[in-house]
């Protein structure tokens, strides 16, 4: 389980810093439902293991957090990026593709490429 | 830097104990609120709604666990948690806690006390700057470094040798009389030649160091102060370089002070130049030779060109002034100065470690013990979920706890025994004055303690892996058997523990038989009843033989009639109270001669006294005193020498005389051996007695400008004021010193071998302590394991008898295991220990079978109780127990 957890760790604390970057300051539920459309419901975690990288953004200084109110008017706690979080996203957003662009030119290599 | 920024919010949480909880709680109930919400709108029932969302959410008490482990640091909390619930379990039994505290604690105290004496002696260098340049000379003869050279050979170095920053000679030291400001006072000198100071690289406070210019023969003398002289006799005079000073009646020009804390081997209160010429001293192997090799030179390069200054000093010298045998050779002088000592602290250092494992041992034992009857708690905690991590760090933490313990207490005892225990060392050093506890044995102690606990807690941890949860909670009860795999590590242990107490006892027996033979070796007098005394002369006494005579003479009659005096007499210097020697050869034949012959100048009742047989011919009587017709009587070791089988009565013997060239400046008439006495020994207890010849004092030179006298009374303990006062009513300015009985010199004199027994006696004598208790441990729980089997076997009959049986003779096999692997160990190890052991060899049967009867009677010693609780077992109450 734990092993697992430090896996995932890292692409969800990215997808964290994307949908805050991109839909502005949300609460737990939201981040965790806008992940799920994102990625189109093939991603399913439980959404609970959330909260644990949001303590660690924070942590971090990459998040804030402050209470808010919810759609059902009840105290919800709101996450936004801080600027450190916005320049860490897109650090780790170019490391992403490039990673994705190396492992992306590995499959497309053919036998007769290299000779 | 982000992960820097999360370390310390994470410490601050952990500092401030923040724990918001509430807000994550808080969260939780929102987010499933807003779920359930969700699924409602999608057309659940409220309650399949709600549990959609919690299936969703995950398991929340993981979660919540997540996070806190994120908050915090929760490794610390964890070891925190650990330590508070080890420190409950230590005080939960405090018996167990006790005996491993207390076993730790000696296992550690003692390598503490002795890894001190190691680091201060072998490891820390010698109090000088840059010290590992500081070599020793010494001619170097079958693997053997032979120290001492003459003064022709330092010269011819000091003068050609170009490796060396200096090169200087150190003569020894000496007692004499400061005359200041008319006041008189002893003092203690050591004889040094220029350069000294500067090989030892050490700094003067005040003025510099004598030059060569006093250390030529007929030139005059130098003196450099120690600070303690220099404060306490002239006050701190500033302006005391260049003031002259009288010692012995000789003038000395002060050139400067020594730094406080100066030491060579010893204590002195002065250094003064020595005076190299061709006298007897400086032409015998008597002066030791210290060098500095220049920065840069390695000590192999050193070596070279000693080995080449040696050979060339051979080819150039006449052959009666090379001495020396083999090759010149250098030592760092903290190895030559430690050389001596070196086997005995190894044999002590390892004797400590073994001593620490039996302790190991003892405690691990104890813990597996301890482990049964925790089976349950840890099959529960296993049960609950544990992790082994989470368990190997709980026992971890226990065996720290354990270490640390025993490490404080050990380190207290240590620390309060250390003065006592340095003040009992007889060796002399430069670094003995620095041997205590720094950080060094503060870190080597904290070693050991971790280590210990490392192997405590996996001791216990190990236990656990082969726990079967099921059966261990459904019974109920500890395992009734004790799997084979428990067994044979007690097994071993308690083997490991007789072997090792079998090595250190035996090592312990050798050096207390060894002790006990030098007790018994022949000393050649009647030491009952004896008190001994020492008179360094005063300059003008010495000045002349029949002043000294004279002085001696009036002296002997007052004593004598000190009631409970039977006798006294003169001896230049007494049997194990130090050497006086010069050349002798027996006339005109130069192929006998020896070097070093003792020469001892005596009054004519020395041998009745002493109590030493005359074997042939006659000693001196007063006729020998009267006339100058010259005598001696020689000992048993050199009439064999020289005379084997003849009689050497009537034969004449040349003092000072050497392979056919006289060294004396005065030269003696040849002597007429009038008798032959039974050897007595020299300096040491532990060499052959040297070669010995006796003169009559009314003729004999004073070798050392001092006597001692020898007094037989019945009472001699009363004895001492009436003694100086019968020497200063005839000389009142003389001095007496060293008035002992004669026991307590024999006693001095096997100083060292007394240390090493003691310290391996006592070490031996806990060895076999911890084993008592570590056998008697593993052994009552073992039959606490089986009381059940015993009741069964007691219920069908079996007698007491086959029950002690059963459970000694299982026993006793490993105990004899033990002892025979011991033994093989011992019969491997003892040769090293060969060097300090008189009269004794490494591999004595009757000890070795003496040391293993002991250990095998301590060994079933143990069991002794818990066989008898074996056969106590009542049947019913071990089955009802079931």
């Amino acid at each position: 389980m734990k092993q697992k957890m430090d896996v995932l760790q890292g692409t969800l604390a990215l997808m964290i810093l994307k949908t805050l970057d991109v839909l502005g300051p949300l609460h737990g539920y939201g981040i965790a439902r806008r992940i799920e459309q994102i990625s189109r419901d093939v991603l399913s975690v439980n959404q609970g293991t959330l909260y644990p990288v949001l303590l660690k953004l924070e942590q971090e200084g990459a998040i804030t957090s402050e209470w808010g109110a919810s759609e059902n008017n009840r105290r919800a706690r709101f996450y936004r990026l801080t600027r450190d979080g916005r320049k860490q996203l897109q650090a780790e957003t170019r490391d992403w593709e490039q990673t994705a662009a190396i492992i992306g030119r590995f499959f497309e290599v053919k036998a007769e490429d290299l000779s | 830097m982000r992960s820097l920024r999360r370390f310390f919010t994470r410490l601050a949480n952990f500092v401030t104990r923040r724990r918001d909880d509430e807000r994550l709680k808080e969260e939780i109930e929102e987010h499933i609120a807003l779920q359930t919400a969700e699924n409602l709108r999608a057309g659940l029932s409220p309650a399949e709604a709600r549990r959609q969302a919690m299936l969703k959410f995950g398991a929340v008490e993981a979660i919540k666990e997540d996070y806190r482990a994120e908050r915090g640091m929760l490794f610390i909390e964890t070891l925190l948690q650990d330590i508070r619930f080890g420190l409950r379990m230590l005080r939960k039994s405090p018996g167990f806690t006790a005996v491993a505290v207390l076993t730790l604690a000696l296992g550690i105290g003692a390598n503490t006390a002795i890894f001190s004496l190691v680091d201060g002696i072998l490891l820390r260098p010698l109090p000088y700057p840059h010290s590992d340049r500081i070599v020793y000379f010494g001619w170097m003869d079958k693997q053997r470094l032979i120290p001492d050279l003459n003064v022709p050979e330092l010269e011819f170095c000091r003068d050609r040798a170009a490796s060396f920053a200096a090169i200087a000679g150190f003569q020894g030291y000496g007692d004499q009389e400061l005359n200041q400001d008319a006041s008189k006072s002893w003092v203690t000198t050591a004889f040094v030649t220029d350069g000294f100071f500067e090989t030892l690289g050490v700094n003067l406070q005040l003025g510099r160091p004598f030059g060569r210019e006093f250390t030529r023969a007929g030139g005059a003398f130098a003196a450099v102060l120690s600070d303690s002289l220099w404060r306490s006799v002239f006050g701190a005079d500033p302006n005391i370089v260049g003031r002259q000073i009288v010692l012995n009646n000789q003038s000395y020009t002060v050139t400067g002070v020594l730094p406080p804390d100066f030491k060579y081997t010893q204590p002195a209160d002065l250094f003064v130049s020595a005076h190299l010429g061709h006298s007897l001293g400086d032409e015998g192997l008597n002066t030791d030779v210290i060098g500095r090799l220049k920065p840069g030179v390695s000590l192999a390069q050193g070596r070279a060109e000693a080995r080449l200054l040696g050979t060339e000093f051979f080819a150039q010298a006449s052959p009666e002034q090379h001495q020396g045998a083999g090759f010149l050779h250098l030592d760092l002088l903290q190895e030559y100065l430690a050389s001596d000592y070196r086997t005995t602290l190894l044999m002590l250092f390892s004797a400590v470690g073994l001593l620490l494992l039996i302790a190991c041992a003892n405690v691990a034992s104890l813990l597996l013990a301890r482990a049964v009857s925790r089976q349950k708690e840890i099959s529960i905690r296993l049960a609950l979920g544990a992790g082994r991590r989470r368990l190997l760090q709980q026992f971890l933490a226990e065996g720290l706890l354990l270490g640390i313990f025993g490490a404080a207490s050990g380190l207290a005892a240590a620390v309060a025994s250390l003065r006592v225990f340095v003040s009992a060392i007889p060796w002399d050093l430069p670094s003995i004055d620095r041997i205590g506890l720094d950080s060094r044995v503060l870190l080597f102690t904290s070693l050991v303690a971790i280590a210990a606990s490392i192997v405590f807690g996996l001791a216990s941890f190990l236990q656990t892996r082969k726990l079967d949860l099921n059966s261990t909670l459904k019974d109920g009860r500890a395992v009734a058997g004790a799997s084979r795999g428990r067994v044979s590590v007690l097994n071993s242990l308690v083997v490991g523990e007789v072997a090792i107490s079998l090595v250190l006892a035996f090592g312990a027996g050798l050096l207390i038989e060894s002790l006990y033979q030098l007790h018994q070796v022949k000393l050649g007098f009647n030491p009952a009843h004896l008190v001994v005394m020492h008179t360094p002369f005063t300059p003008p006494l010495a000045s002349s033989t029949a002043n000294v005579w004279d002085f001696e003479r009036q002296a002997l009659a007052r004593i004598r009639a000190i009631p409970g005096v039977q006798s006294a007499a003169i001896v230049s210097v007494a049997p194990l109270h130090g050497q006086g020697n010069l050349p002798v050869q027996r006339e005109n034949h130069p192929e006998d001669s020896i070097g070093g012959t003792e020469y001892r100048s005596i009054s004519s009742n020395y041998f009745s006294t002493m109590g030493v047989p005359v074997l042939r011919g006659r000693v001196f009587d007063q006729s020998d005193f009267a006339s100058s017709a010259p005598a001696a009587v020689i000992n048993e070791t050199l009439a064999r020498d020289w005379w084997a089988g003849e009689n050497p009565i009537g034969n004449r013997i040349v003092l000072g005389e050497y392979q056919g060239r006289q060294y004396l400046q005065i030269p003696q008439p040849a002597l007429q051996v009038i008798g032959v006495v039974a050897d007595v020994k020299g300096m040491l207890l532990t060499a052959p007695t040297p070669a010995m010849v006796y003169v009559p004092a009314s003729q004999g030179f004073s070798l050392n400008g001092s006597t001692d006298w020898v007094i037989r009374a019945s009472a001699p303990a009363g004895i001492a004021t009436a003694l100086r006062k019968a020497i200063t009513d005839v000389a009142p300015d003389q001095r007496v010193t060293d008035l002992q009985p004669m026991t307590a010199l024999i006693g001095a004199s096997v100083s060292q071998p007394n240390f090493e027994a003691l310290l391996m006696g006592t070490f031996g004598g806990l060895a076999l302590l911890l084993m008592l208790v570590g056998v008697y441990g593993v052994l009552s729980f073992q039959v606490a394991q089986r009381t059940h089997e015993i009741g069964v076997r007691i219920a069908l009959g079996a007698t007491r008898r086959e029950i002690w049986r059963l459970v000694v003779g299982r026993a006793s096999k490993v105990a004899v295991v033990g002892v025979l692997i011991g033994l093989f160990c011992a019969f491997g190890l003892t040769h090293l220990m060969a060097s300090l052991l008189y009269e004794v060899r490494p591999t004595d049967p009757l000890i070795f079978a003496s040391v293993a009867v002991a250990v095998l009677f301590v060994a079933l010693l143990a069991c002794y109780l818990p066989a008898r609780r074996a056969m106590k077992v009542d049947p019913m109450v071990a089955l009802r127990y079931e």
